[in-house]
């Protein structure tokens, strides 16, 4: 019985490992896929899955934008999920194609892009702090960070 | 003359005026909060605090002060504020116990904050349960010393121990720093001295740079933090005589090095850490007269790195010297002691006479297949390492030390 119970869980193990979808963040033990850094805050953790499953996850939307300049193929692909935190609700993932970034200089995200992410373009442009603020939406990001 | 005129100068500058006056805060007296004593006060005043507890929703220093805690008086922002904003320059704070400052995602809540000041001097206190320690924003010439800072270790409601953002010239000396998210965080801060701090079980890193160029930091000791120190897009860092011990854990690393040019670490110690000294993109550094000691990975130095000097150097007891995921190019080792050197020294000068390899062959069967980590200190991979060292074929030809020290450089 005993055995068996370890191999069912070896194989559940095995399972978990195979399903797509997105991956939770473990807050200070995960790493940064692009600046190595442990990922902390919640309010600008970012993940990546790619079309085959694999999972990257990112400190930062700017580090996420940083990482897909350097694999075009992944940034290129329809298939590829983007995820970023919303802002005003840190720790629910949504869609980073549906959502508005926002660049504040009071905004002190972790690899100093100053971007956060929002539901809305209304709900970005109510956070503005700096007058010089701007609002992208994700295909822009992308190209300005070109 | 002129050096007259510069005395007269001088005194004109003194920062304490003869006709100053003090103020003294004791609880159940006429002024029984700092606040009313700083309204009550001109510049050049003191403010002397008597021992007690005083709730402290976010007091805002606006003048030239001295304020002194007498026997460690506590200042309580009882989670609603932070306790203490600084925005005024020439103030001295000194012997208080700072504690619980609100926490929260939308604003960085701190126990001491400074904001545009110069000339501020933070010293003695004892600061419990912030979310952010003591934060300079845009502030110079300020000096942090002997301060204790403890966080609550709490993941979401950790900032940093002492951060700086957008500063010049500062001097951290002999803090102590723990349970914070970093113990402490640089930001654009240049022209700073981070001397004898001790930051330990921090949640993140030790001690942290972020584009902070011309800073020095020396004779602290990093213990056990999340990932040791960590040094990102900078130029200019000095790293000195400083002992990174006991960061242990996957992707954890005694110094990280990511983007930085120009820096020279000289006469740290590196002792039990998973990965002594990580480099990715890092030009142009020097490592000299360091301990490598009982670490998984002394040094690991990734492809993108570029004329980097290793010299005088002791290597001993690391599972691993030095390894790397490509081909290392213009990357130089020179008179080091490696204690897993076989070779030998017929002249008799110190030096070994056939160059050693730091890179062995089981680190790069490791770099493609992190699996076969498996059989390491097995007899077969005890044989092929002999075999590759004593006829060199697959470790790069590039990566060696031509005169390996016979001895360990003494300190």
């Amino acid at each position: 019985m005993k055995r068996l119970n370890i191999i069912t869980m070896l194989l559940c193990c095995l399972l978990t490992a195979c399903s797509h979808g997105p991956d939770p963040i473990r807050y200070g033990k995960d790493a940064c896929a692009h600046c190595k850094m442990t990922i902390m805050d919640k309010r600008f953790a970012a993940e990546l899955i790619t079309a085959k499953g694999k999972v990257f996850k990112f400190d930062a939307a700017e580090c996420m934008a940083g990482f897909l300049k350097e694999n075009p193929t992944i940034a290129g692909d329809a298939k590829s999920v983007f995820l970023v935190n919303d802002f005003t609700n840190p720790g629910q993932f949504t869609d980073a194609r549906k959502s508005f970034f926002l660049r504040d200089s009071s905004l002190s995200s972790p690899m100093g892009g100053n971007l956060a992410a929002f539901l809305s373009r209304q709900a970005a442009e109510a956070a503005k702090k700096d007058k010089s603020a701007q609002v992208y939406d994700w295909s822009l990001l992308l190209s300005k960070n070109k | 003359m002129r050096s007259l005129i510069v005395k007269i100068g001088l005194l004109f500058m003194l920062p304490v005026p003869v006709w100053a006056h003090t103020i003294i805060v004791a609880p159940g007296t006429k002024v029984a909060t700092l606040k009313q004593a700083v309204t009550l006060a001109k510049n050049g005043d003191t403010i002397r605090v008597e021992k007690g507890t005083y709730i402290s929703l976010n007091t805002i220093v606006d003048k030239e002060l001295t304020i002194l805690g007498q026997n460690q008086p506590v200042l309580d922002a009882r989670f609603q504020e932070e306790v203490l904003t600084i925005t005024s320059g020439h103030v001295k704070l000194d012997g208080f116990i700072i504690k619980n400052s609100k926490t929260g995602s939308m604003r960085d809540f701190a126990g001491i904050r400074l904001s545009n000041v110069e000339f501020v001097t933070i010293s003695n206190n004892t600061l419990i349960n912030n979310f952010f320690g003591i934060y300079l924003s845009n502030c110079k010439h300020i000096q942090v010393l002997h301060n204790h800072i403890t966080g609550s270790n709490n993941i979401e409601n950790s900032g940093n121990g002492i951060h700086l953002w957008k500063c010049k010239e500062i001097l951290l000396n002999e803090n102590y720093v723990t349970r914070h998210r970093d113990g402490i965080y640089f930001e654009f801060a240049k022209k700073c001295l981070i001397e004898n701090n001790f930051s330990e079980k921090n949640i993140r890193y030790g001690l942290h740079f972020m584009f902070s160029d011309d800073d020095t930091y020396r004779h602290n000791t990093f213990k056990n933090n999340g990932s040791g120190v960590s040094v990102m897009y900078t130029r200019r860092i000095a790293m000195l005589d400083n002992t990174f011990i006991e960061n242990w854990g996957s992707s954890i690393y005694g110094v990280l090095l990511k983007e930085i040019t120009d820096a020279r670490i000289e006469g740290n110690h590196f002792i039990r850490n998973t990965t002594g000294i990580y480099m990715e993109n890092s030009d142009r550094i020097t490592v000299t007269h360091n301990d490598f000691v009982s670490n998984g990975w002394a040094m690991r130095v990734l492809a993108s790195c570029n004329k980097d000097h290793f010299t005088q150097n002791n290597y001993k007891g690391n599972s691993f010297d030095v390894t790397t995921n490509g081909t290392l190019k213009e990357i130089y080792f020179n008179d080091n002691y490696w204690d897993k050197y076989e070779g030998y020294d017929l002249n008799k000068d110190g030096t070994g006479d056939i160059p050693y390899r730091p890179i062995s062959l089981y680190a790069q069967i490791i770099e493609q297949n992190p699996q076969s980590v498996m059989l390491m200190r097995s007899f077969i991979v005890n044989l092929i390492d002999k075999v590759e060292r004593a006829i060199p074929s697959i470790t790069p030809e590039s990566v060696k030390d031509e005169k390996p020290r016979m001895k360990p450089w003494k300190k």
